[in-house]
């Protein structure tokens, strides 16, 4: 679960990237995901908490194609209801983190002098952190619960996107084309917002996918712990949890939300090298 | 030295950082502690308005921030970090109960990180592109990608519920730590093997090599006194970095297994509203990765000197 490892390993050699045009592929990554998000009411064969105690526990049948858990509910169906919560979630910790860092790092960058050091230094620290630790001790204040979460998680994902966006921001500032807006006198938001912002975002880009991947894992951590969504919820990781006293006899009922988690966070990954590759050849070397 | 000097500053002020957060965290809280402390104190009787205020007012609740804040701070510098809400017991004797056992945990898992990881990563640099390489790879992507709460029930239903060698939970034995720290170590085995790898591919493509290697030396010798040493800053880095991160697997891991050590007693801290626990958890955990933190800079400085403001 660590936020750095996932951006620091490259997970293809330059080589083999090359001799593989990706095509389509990666993007699935992305797409499918979001389809089963929006398309779970429709696909599902049942909904997400229609439980019987009557269907309990039954195995893999053409109705169930996955089976029924404890509830007697339909695991695929919940399976599928579950893409609009843990990587939902996720993407609403990397989006408010991507925005609220970025914005901080675009700003301390522009900024500079003593504002930036200082800054930076606030910045370092929350880095060095332990970032579920941190979470944790934030959801003691903030309480239990999806939004507790999203919260928290965000509270501590953000320093990352603060310390990149700065980076790129200081690189780019000695580039000659802000130098020559400069000296024509554009104004140093309007450098800022039109000028540099346009430059980086694909540098920013590249660190969604693997960004996405940490905040799935860590959201269905800490849910499976009992700090995210209330039972009944069709989380990832509050099934593994429910699963977990069936374990024995019923693997499945843990195995398939794991599986799903596994697939889905190798997929970003994926996804993630290929943007790199794409996008910032270079960036393996920029620290995250 | 004046390096150093400027790093121990910055630790001291990461450590005032800890402590100030640690401190605020109590009163950031939902609920009033002072009710809650006064609570106790009266057996569970709810305490009129009244006998809150005096108790408040005698306890320095009403006191301005900065005032409760250096009198919580030298209390703790003191070893006092007072009582748990939920089992009365001091909290500076529940941590250092924990302590031990997640240092013991943390320990063992970089060690079993370590010792899969060295080999496999020096392997996979001198086959590059065989099957080793694609295993350290194939173990870097999976490892990556599977929550360490799932691989931790993995282990448990393999090991322990089918095959029946190890313990499901609880601690005890060594045998309850090799789960555990299985789990948390083989998480980092890739990634470290990976960095391994890269590290001495970097290093095997030097002109030191070459002259080592066209000098005749035993090829052994070359990778393990000429090429790793050099590899070793980039990779200890990696390592310090995850020696703290490992936390964020030890807190869910433990309380996966049972296992009583800072990561659960947090954990069960927070799922109990225990105040002081948290306060507690909070403060070791942030001195001890400042301390890690530090450290890590130094040993990297030692191990090459060109590293200069490698972390």
């Amino acid at each position: 679960m660590d936020r750095r490892a996932h951006s620091s390993i490259p997970l293809a050699s330059p080589a083999v990237r090359s001799a593989r045009p990706a095509g389509l592929g990666p993007w699935l990554a992305l797409g499918l995901p979001v389809l089963l998000m929006v398309l779970a009411p429709h696909l599902a064969p049942h909904p997400p908490d229609g439980f019987s105690l009557a269907d309990r526990l039954q195995a893999p049948s053409l109705s169930h194609p996955l089976g029924t858990d404890a509830m007697g509910r339909c695991v695929l169906s919940r399976l599928l209801y579950g893409f609009a919560v843990t990587p939902a979630a996720a993407a609403a910790v990397v989006a408010s983190a991507a925005l609220i860092g970025g914005g901080l790092g675009l700003l301390l960058g522009m900024a500079g002098g003593w504002v930036d050091r200082v800054g930076m230094r606030i910045v370092d620290g929350g880095l060095i952190f332990p970032g579920i630790a941190l979470a944790l001790a934030l959801s003691a204040i903030l309480g239990l619960g999806m939004t507790a979460l999203v919260v928290s998680l965000s509270a501590v994902h953000w320093a990352e996107y603060a310390r990149v966006v700065r980076t790129l921001v200081v690189s780019e500032l000695g580039r000659p084309y802000v130098l020559a807006a400069t000296a024509l006198g554009v104004r140093r938001h309007v450098i800022a917002l039109r000028h540099i912002l346009p430059n980086i975002t694909h540098a920013v880009i590249v660190l969604i996918p693997f960004s996405l991947s940490w905040a799935i894992l860590s959201f269905a951590g800490l849910s499976y712990l009992g700090l995210g969504p209330e039972p009944g919820s069709p989380e990832w990781g509050l099934m593994i949890a429910e699963g977990r006293a069936h374990m024995r006899e019923y693997p499945r009922l843990m195995l398939a939300p794991g599986l799903t988690i596994v697939c889905l966070v190798i997929a970003l990954n994926l996804l993630g090298d290929h943007l790199r590759a794409r996008l910032a050849p270079g960036s393996d070397r920029l620290r995250l | 030295m004046s390096r150093l000097v400027h790093r121990l500053i910055v630790s001291v002020g990461l450590l005032v950082a800890v402590s100030i957060a640690g401190f605020a965290i109590l009163p950031a809280m939902p609920g009033d502690a002072a009710e809650v402390i006064l609570m106790e104190r009266m057996d569970g009787e709810i305490p009129t308005r009244e006998a809150l205020a005096a108790f408040r007012a005698d306890a320095g609740f009403d006191d301005i921030w900065p005032v409760q804040y250096l009198r919580w701070l030298a209390g703790v510098l003191q070893g006092d970090l007072g009582t748990s809400f939920r089992t009365d017991d001091p909290v500076l004797s529940d941590l250092a109960l924990a302590l031990p056992r997640t240092l013991m945990l943390g320990t063992a898992a970089a060690l079993v990180s370590v010792m899969l990881a060295l080999p496999l990563g020096i392997a996979a640099a001198l086959r590059p592109g065989t099957w080793i390489d694609r295993l350290a790879m194939a173990l870097a992507v999976v490892g990556m990608a599977t929550p360490n709460f799932w691989l931790a029930l993995l282990g448990m239903l393999l090991f322990s519920l089918t095959l029946g060698w190890l313990p499901v939970s609880g601690h005890g034995t060594w045998l309850h730590l090799v789960l555990p720290a299985l789990v948390v170590g083989t998480a980092l085995t890739g990634v470290l093997a990976r960095m391994v790898r890269s590290a001495l591919l970097e290093v095997l493509g030097a002109d030191f090599i070459r002259t080592a290697r066209a000098k005749g030396l035993h090829p052994a010798r070359v990778v393990l006194a000429h090429a790793f040493p050099n590899a070793a800053a980039p990779v200890l880095t990696v390592l310090g970095l995850h020696l703290g991160k490992m936390f964020d697997s030890i807190v869910v891991v433990e309380a996966v297994f049972g296992w009583p050590g800072l990561g659960r007693l947090l954990v069960d801290a927070i799922l109990a509203r225990d105040g002081p626990v948290i306060q507690g958890c909070l403060l070791v955990i942030g001195t001890a990765t400042v301390v890690i933190h530090l450290l890590t800079d130094i040993a990297v400085n030692r191990v090459d000197p060109r590293a200069k403001g490698a972390v």
